[in-house]
């Protein structure tokens, strides 16, 4: 209790108003509130730890009492099975193919659509809107099809390429709302200071909006890892599965007949994109800081 | 400019890695042969066949080159799906329970007719015919799985009960159950397929062996006779929390937690959980496999027995010109020495010992049969299977009244395949 | 890419030169149609060549293995007849209507907070908000099971410890009357981390000399919020209601993976039932048809959307 105090006071102080003193009643409710709902997303996460380390007899009598022992035999085999090495290279692959076809693309569209409003743009943004509403199971057989006539089933562009035109409309919508926030003076000033088209953008408002930019590079990252569906189907290679494709190949194939051994499987999958959100989370913190100021 | 050069340096980045992704896989100079299947060649007791099967056919065979993809479920039916409709990227032989999904890809001319180069394989004629269709035979089935009851021998043994024979029997036992507070059946009715198994019996012993192949044939309604009592009954059971209180919420991987623990006393359903249900490391309750009761008065008899392909493997057209490889993959699948490995599923080939009691009890309700019948929902064509699953499944609802809802299947049976003649 | 950037002067050197204004003006739409270039490219190749495919199935019957035989609009007929799809329709429009007015203000109110009472302790909570939304689907959906499932589910183990008799046997996800609102909190627990990531990011590029003049004016917080802040991302939280409303309607995994639309077709979704005509019932144009009423369905609602923001009047 004396923490959370301390830590209300020194909010008091800093923010609203340099009102000093003691938290109010409404501060100390939100920040309560606050708590509980970040314990209701971070609890259920935690929940696999109570199955890892236990055989499949322990599991099935007792699921959530303490481990007999910690036994890492499950994070072993689940490990072994899943070869993550090769897995890894590739997803690397998708990852960066998407991000790097994904951002650009909708930072640019998204910037058109903001700053250059025009019938014709608005028709162009409904286009491009449209790739948003498309359920993914409707396209993948006709999507197999044109990655077959591209020759390119069996390669990782055969995933982020698809992946990238998913990904696009979602983007775009959000680079376009972030573009609009934006005041034009900048650009204006920059205009008479003899910036182009393309000046204005890459050295003025791209960097502007380096908040959407951040959320676009780390989700789309995240996004692309957590892939599981579109490399399901667009890869037949086993060297070239994903690390999802590993992992899904592995827990399929113990399913929750084997609880212990699939949640250990289940907190390796997690694991990398728990530790890149973290540490970039760093990142989206610092770029939406920068973006205030600047704004 | 430093952010000229650094843009250009991403689009370079992004040529790279769209070049370097385009490289499609090199070919190989040996003969290459791509099985997909479902489970991993490790070292789970449930997983020996397969590893024995890779591992071993690799070893006998070093002229072949033998690419095998784990692909679990459902991943493996969605995959095969979609490069079925496309007809390119198949794998030359995938892992297949045969019947009507086979048949359809057969029908669209996607399969390799083996007919002739299968022919001498010895194994039992359940096993081939469910790799057969239309006469053509495009596989090989070296392990079949039939329905009937695993029940909890320690439990029965307490409240001094013994195995049912007949359907009032086995309803006293459930009674008897249910008053210890323990749950008679579990099911897993959540996933779908699992409620169908009790089903098929109860109508069967309703209505005889050929109540189905009758409405199969379209020579009887699906909401005739057996099929409504064998329904009334199923739902009884249900009001009467032989399922338990939440059977809709419980999965086929709960309904297993459940006989692992003693929670349930019985499981109706495939003899493929021999090798869990036999497991020390997955239970300490000493189940045994029983065949399903006689219903006295019904046309049905205890002989009658469902059962389903198992681990199958069927051939693809893109094999043609390596034939003498999946012939011998096939003939490999169906070796003495490949199918001894497996833990606790009845082998079609003659000469291949049961490797535990529950498995010797599941071959010996095999070897008892006098009919056997395919399991509906690889036998019916694929656009009615599911409708027919969550037709039964509504069943587990109070509010269900089960011959509407069978009428509403007959209707759309009728819809798909025709009417009634 | 240098020598565009060095050119660049030269073009705007034209600007105030009244006789070269259309020379201008070209330049301008060139550079419109060389930045959307890559945008609509993709989704000309990668998706547009798909959907036309899936629009032309739409109205035949196939099992996408036999060649598929004209039927007009009988697969949507047939569609709107069955009481399943009428089930997940309903289904995807309540969870439509339910995730605006549940999410969304949930969303508002975490980031809010996040920004207003910035202070060691919500700067680290911040970090956690969307850590559910990162994880893959299957396990979502599998730590969902966890929290309902009965017996061993979290939920029913606390009644049991407990003794709450009433808590114990809730049949949580097999109770067609409950399991809408199970798989809803799974949901909002694991989908509304962007919500708040992203009103967050809006939020704070609120210039700070508005929110010291609200003060100066003696707003308290929650009059700032309401009358300050909100309708300064009212156009974020429209963006935010468009992106529910259609995920609504594409939803599938939550769903799919932690039920598979049951009991019976209780929980089902449109995109379940496209996912369930293709792939298991082999009624390929069937599940077409499905999508394409997905896609119009989308675009009704953001066309609406869209326009009413033009008619409320907004800030361009």
């Amino acid at each position: 209790m004396r923490n959370i105090d301390l830590i209300a006071e020194e909010s008091a102080i800093r923010h609203f108003g340099g009102r000093r003193g003691r938290l109010t009643v409404s501060e100390l409710l939100i920040m309560v509130v606050l708590i509980i709902l970040a314990l209701a997303v971070v609890l259920p996460l935690l929940l696999p730890w109570f199955f890892v380390f236990k055989t499949r007899l322990e599991f099935s009598y007792n699921p959530w009492s303490l481990p007999k022992q910690i036994s890492w035999t499950n994070f072993r085999e689940a490990w072994i099975a899943i070869q993550i090495g090769q897995g890894l290279l590739n997803t690397l692959k998708v990852c960066v193919g998407a991000v790097l076809c994904t951002v650009p693309s909708a930072a640019m569209a998204g910037y058109i659509f903001a700053k250059y409003r025009s019938r014709w743009t608005e028709v162009a943004f409904y286009v491009v809107l449209m790739g948003y509403f498309v359920p993914v199971h409707m396209v993948l057989i006709p999507l197999y099809q044109l990655n077959t006539k591209f020759g390119l089933v069996d390669s990782m562009a055969g995933v982020f390429l698809p992946m990238t035109a998913f990904g696009i409309p979602f983007w775009t919508i959000i680079y376009r709302s972030f573009f609009r926030s934006l005041p034009d003076d900048l650009a204006e000033a920059a205009k008479i200071d003899g910036a182009g088209h393309f000046d204005v953008f890459l050295r003025v408002m791209f960097p502007l909006a380096k908040p959407a930019t951040v959320l676009a590079v780390l989700l789309v990252f995240i996004g692309a890892w957590s892939d599981y569906l579109l490399s399901l189907i667009m890869i037949n290679n086993q060297r070239l599965f994903t690390m999802q494709l590993r992992i899904a190949q592995f827990m399929n194939a113990y399913g929750v007949d084997h609880m212990p051994r699939y949640a250990a499987a289940a907190v390796i999958a997690a694991a990398p994109t728990l530790i890149l959100y973290i540490v970039g989370h760093r990142w989206i913190l610092r770029g939406t800081l920068a973006g205030a100021l600047k704004g | 400019m430093l952010r000229t050069r650094s843009i250009v340096l991403v689009l370079v980045v992004m040529a790279a890695v769209l070049i370097a992704g385009m490289v499609p896989a090199l070919a190989q100079d040996r003969v290459k042969l791509t099985v997909w299947g479902r489970d991993l060649p490790d070292d789970d007791p449930a997983h020996q066949y397969i590893k024995a099967l890779v591992e071993g056919f690799q070893a006998a065979n070093p002229d072949i080159e033998l690419e095998y993809v784990a692909l679990g479920d459902p991943g493996l039916t969605d995959k095969v799906k979609v490069v079925m409709a496309s007809n390119s990227g198949l794998p030359d032989i995938f892992q297949s329970w045969g019947g009507s999904v086979m048949g359809g890809y057969a029908d669209a001319g996607r399969l390799l007719d083996l007919t002739e180069e299968l022919a001498d394989i010895e194994c039992s004629e359940a096993a081939k015919a469910a790799m057969s269709w239309k006469g053509r035979t495009y596989g090989v089935a070296p392990f079949f799985a039939v329905a009937g009851i695993f029940l909890n021998e320690a439990i029965f043994e307490k409240y001094g009960l013994s195995v049912p024979t007949t359907i009032e029997e086995l309803e006293e036992v459930a009674d008897t159950l249910l008053a210890n507070g323990v749950q008679p059946f579990a099911c897993g009715a959540r996933d779908g397929w699992p409620v169908l198994a009790l089903y098929m019996y109860l109508t069967d012993r309703y209505g005889g062996i050929n109540a189905f192949a009758e409405a199969q044939a379209r020579q009887r309604r699906f909401d005739s006779e057996p099929f409504v009592q064998a329904a009334l009954k199923y739902q009884e059971w249900v009001k009467k929390g032989y399922f338990g209180p939440t059977p809709l919420s419980e999965a086929y991987g709960d309904a297993q937690q459940l006989m692992a623990t003693g929670q349930a006393a019985m499981h109706v359903t495939g003899s493929w959980m021999c090798a869990q249900y036999g497991d020390p490391t997955f239970t300490d309750q000493p189940l045994g496999f029983y065949p399903f009761p006689e219903m006295p008065g019904g046309l049905g008899k205890i002989t009658d027995i469902m059962g389903q392909t198992d681990i199958g493997f069927a051939a693809t057209h893109v094999a043609v010109d390596k034939k003498d490889a999946v012939v011998r993959f096939m003939k490999y699948a169906m070796s003495v020495e490949a199918c001894s490995a497996e833990l606790g599923r009845i082998c079609s080939v003659p000469g291949v010992q049961a490797q535990n009691r529950l498995t010797q009890m599941a071959s010996e309700v095999f070897g008892s049969a006098e009919a056997i019948q395919f399991w509906w929902d690889q036998d019916l064509p694929p656009t009615i299977t599911a409708p027919l699953n969550e037709t039964i499944q509504s069943f587990f609802l109070p509010t269900t009244d089960v011959k509407m809802a069978l009428t509403a299947y007959e209707e759309l049976v009728a819809d798909e395949v025709g009417p009634v003649r | 890419m240098k020598s565009s950037v060095d050119a660049a002067p030269m073009t705007l050197a034209a600007t105030h030169d009244g006789r070269r204004k259309k020379r201008l003006d070209y330049r301008r739409l060139l550079f419109q149609i060389v930045f959307l270039l890559p945008a609509v490219g993709f989704l000309v190749v990668f998706m547009f060549y798909p959907i036309e495919e899936t629009f032309r199935t739409s109205m035949m019957q196939t099992s996408a293995l036999s060649p598929p035989t004209f039927i007009g609009f009988e697969n949507y007929q047939r569609l709107f007849a069955s009481a399943e799809f009428r089930k997940g329709l309903a289904n995807v429009l309540a969870w439509a209507f339910w995730s605006v007015v549940i999410q969304i203000p949930l969303a508002f109110f975490i980031a809010f907070s996040l920004v207003a009472y910035s202070n060691r302790l919500t700067s680290k909570l911040r970090v956690i908000y969307y850590m559910a939304s990162i994880m893959p689907s299957a396990i979502v959906a599998m730590l969902g099971r966890f929290i309902f499932a009965p017996r061993f589910g979290v939920i029913s183990t606390i009644a049991q410890r407990f003794g709450w008799a009433w808590l114990q046997n809730v049949d949580f996800l097999g109770d067609p009357n409950k399991v809408f609102w199970s798989l809803f909190a799974i949901a909002t627990w694991a989908y509304i981390g962007f919500g708040i990531v992203y009103l967050m990011a809006n939020i704070e590029q609120i210039p700070m000399e508005i929110r010291e003049a609200a003060e100066l004016d003696g707003a308290n917080r929650l009059q700032y919020a309401l009358y300050v802040v909100l309708p300064m991302v009212s156009y974020p939280i429209r963006i935010l209601a468009i992106i529910s409303t259609v995920g609504s309607l594409k939803l599938f995994d939550v769903p799919y993976l932690m039920t598979g639309g049951g009991p019976v077709y209780y929980s089902t979704t449109l995109a379940i039932i496209l996912y369930k005509q293709g792939f298991v019932n082999w009624r390929y144009g069937r599940a077409a048809a499905v999508g394409v009423i997905i896609f119009l369905l989308s675009l009704a609602f953001s066309i609406a959307q869209f326009s009413m923001q033009r008619k409320g009047g907004e800030l361009d």
